[in-house]
């Protein structure tokens, strides 16, 4: 019998039983549907905060936190550190610390950053931001492409009271109430906590440059919720010489370099503090978004296990019906594995289909997830602004997945027909003719 | 001198019920040449579908031979038995029809097993049911046809790869008598006209006049075989 003649036999006998057809598809369709959704979802998401991290984030920068154990991510730990500043030990941080850095081989040069979080008045409204103290020379020499302002000018050798604010800082709203522009005053309002009673500190500043919009999470590179005064500044306002970070700059990025580097400091520092790479941040994103979509395929595999059960037990019930009809085409001299090849056609034909409409059904499932996601609930799909702070996933189908899900459905499918076909395939034709 | 078309040996099967041996043949020894039209007369049980099954290649002796055209059947692996199957028409009580398939599927199936092409299979297939008188219903499927066009269209798939010779299990056993008569006629004409050779039971013994001759069974043995030409 011809392979298309084997086809067309079995596709004939699906049609005939049609719903039950449909329900066995329906349970791969759900499968591959979970596995391409559930990954392209993840595969988005890793794209959106890979993007979001890289944005802002030089990839020739390395940043050294106090404390062994507590960088921004510990790198060697692979996963996430204690936060800044981190470790229990009395260990800081100076902002002179900096000259220690700049003296290490490829090291083109180092900034000092010191971070509290403060309100921004102007008038009657308030924002929540960070107080940035950097020496703006150094940084926007580090940060070339993204400490740029879209108004105003960026001083090298700014005045003590000036400022350069983010964009989210001057536009908080994105609803055309802006906080500040350029040559607006506003309040810096810090609360200090190292004294009792707790007081508020107010400090006036011109704002002399809004930030060109930088998107992204800000973690250690420029933000568009942060207002940048120079750093001495910044050591008076909050009364401290330590800093919370030093962001370097490196002659070249490649791996040696970093390594070589992270080593010098971590050595000029006597070991109390860690140096986190972008590139190692990056990595680590990835190998947990790695794990997650293991997790996830995992349990979408589940699933489609399931319809593969499914699928076998519909194949032995449909065997039972068909056992007459086996023995008509053995005693028409069909052979043993062209009846095997027809059922195993046949579940062929539903892992097909069900791959198919899964990749569609999933995708459609995908962008939904992603759509309830940016908009940071179902708001977005009614058509109402999307609050901000939600960000953008774009979900991702690779090849890699689309050819995965198709040949894990048909695979499973395949595979959970095996048996009932060879059960069909070694019926004997007088048995089978006999059987009612 | 050439081998008999089909020839059986000292042919014994027995079968296991429960745990009771039942001899269903016990040393049967026929030939059938070419051109012959047997009817296989015996009352229920006499073994005769259970000799039948063995001349098809559907079932497997106990014991004794089954050679066709001189090849012992029991030598054969299940691929030579399936082939071996398509030179064989069978013709059934029940028509044992595929119920989803119309008139020409039925018969094109059993081409395409062959691996007869589409457009021969087509030619071939409306060809013979021409011939058994069904030239109008070739598009019907088997629950829009009577027990009489039903059991024609089984004659025309057994024919279908022209078989080397027709078995036919009680193929008027489930049609009425007018009908029966009909087909009786056909299968008579095809023995005559197109030389068909037909091993046919039955337990009719009406119906078993019709052949050029009768062997009767009874209990798993031949008693007796009567030449009526």
């Amino acid at each position: 019998m011809k392979v298309g003649d084997v086809f067309g036999y079995a596709f004939g006998a699906i049609r005939l039983r049609k719903l039950r057809a449909g329900l066995t598809t329906l349970g791969v369709v759900i499968g591959i549907a979970a596995i391409v959704a559930l990954l392209a979802i993840s595969q988005g998401l890793q794209v959106t905060i890979t993007d979001q991290l890289q944005s802002g984030f030089a990839t020739d920068t390395l940043v050294v936190s106090p404390g062994s154990g507590g960088g921004i991510f510990s790198g060697a730990g692979g996963g996430f550190g204690g936060g800044v500043g981190g470790s229990g030990s009395d260990f800081s941080l100076l902002v002179t610390d900096t000259q220690i850095i700049n003296e290490i081989g490829d090291v083109v040069t180092s900034a000092a950053v010191i971070q509290e979080v403060c309100s921004v008045q102007s008038g009657d409204h308030v924002v929540t931001a960070y107080v940035v103290g950097v020496d703006f020379a150094v940084y926007s020499e580090i940060y070339s492409s993204t400490f740029v302002a879209e108004t105003g000018e960026i001083l090298l050798n700014p005045d003590n009271g000036t400022a350069v604010v983010g964009k989210r800082v001057s536009d908080p709203w994105e609803n055309g109430t802006v906080l500040c522009n350029v040559n607006d005053s506003v309040d810096l309002v810090w609360t200090n906590t190292t004294v009792r009673p707790a007081t508020n500190e107010t400090y006036p500043v011109t704002v002399a440059a809004v930030l060109k919009e930088i998107g992204g999470f800000g973690l250690t590179g420029p933000s568009d919720y942060a207002v940048y005064v120079p750093i001495g500044q910044a050591q008076s306002f909050f009364g401290t010489d330590e800093c919370d970070r030093i962001i370097v700059k490196l002659a070249n990025e490649d791996d040696a370099t970093i390594k070589a580097v992270s080593k010098s400091i971590e050595d000029a520092f006597g070991g109390q503090v860690s140096v986190t790479s972008s590139t190692a941040v990056l990595s680590i994103v990835s190998s947990i978004f790695s794990t997650i979509e293991l997790f996830l395929a995992g349990i979408a595999a589940i699933s489609l296990l399931v319809a593969g059960v499914g699928i076998m037990n519909i194949m032995i019930v449909s065997l039972m019906e068909r056992t007459r009809e086996i023995g008509i085409l053995k005693a028409l001299g069909m052979k043993s594995r062209t009846v095997l090849a027809i059922f195993i056609s046949e579940a062929v034909i539903v892992g097909l289909l069900g791959a198919v409409f899964g990749v569609g059904l999933g995708w459609v499932l995908a962008n939904f997830a992603a759509r309830v996601f940016t908009g940071g609930g179902f708001a977005a799909a009614t058509g109402q602004a999307a609050a901000s702070g939600g960000f953008a996933i774009t979900p991702v189908l690779t090849p890699t997945v689309l050819l995965g899900a198709f040949g894990f459905g048909i695979a499973v499918s395949v595979v959970f027909a095996i048996y009932p076909a060879w059960r069909a395939s070694k019926l004997k034709p007088v048995d089978a003719l006999r059987y009612e | 001198m050439t081998a008999p078309l089909v020839e059986t040996a000292d042919l014994k099967k027995t079968y296991i019920l429960g745990k009771v041996p039942v001899n269903a043949l016990c040393g049967v020894n026929l030939k059938v040449e070419k051109g012959d039209f047997i009817a296989i007369l015996g009352p229920s049980g006499s073994g005769k579908s259970t000799l039948l099954n063995m001349i098809g290649a559907l079932d497997k002796p106990t014991q004794g031979k089954v050679l066709i055209n001189g090849v012992d059947v029991s030598s054969l692996n299940d691929n030579q038995l399936a082939n071996l199957r398509q030179s064989i028409g069978f013709v059934f009580q029940f028509f044992n029809l595929i119920p989803r398939l119309s008139a020409r599927g039925n018969v094109e199936l059993t081409l395409s097993i062959a691996g007869v092409g589409k457009n021969e299979r087509r030619r071939r297939a409306e060809e013979l049911l021409e011939t058994v008188g069904l030239k109008e219903r070739i598009n019907h499927k088997p629950s829009e046809l009577s027990g009489g066009e039903r059991q024609r269209v089984a004659i025309a798939r057994a024919l279908a790869n022209n078989p080397g010779f027709l078995l036919m299990d009680e193929p008027t056993g489930n049609i009425d008598s007018k009908t029966a008569t009909e087909i009786i006629g056909l299968i008579k004409q095809l023995n005559k006209e197109k030389g068909v050779t037909i091993i046919m039971i039955t337990h009719d013994q009406q119906l078993a006049t019709q052949a050029k001759k009768i062997v009767k069974m009874f209990d798993g043995t031949i008693i007796k075989e009567i030449d009526q030409q």
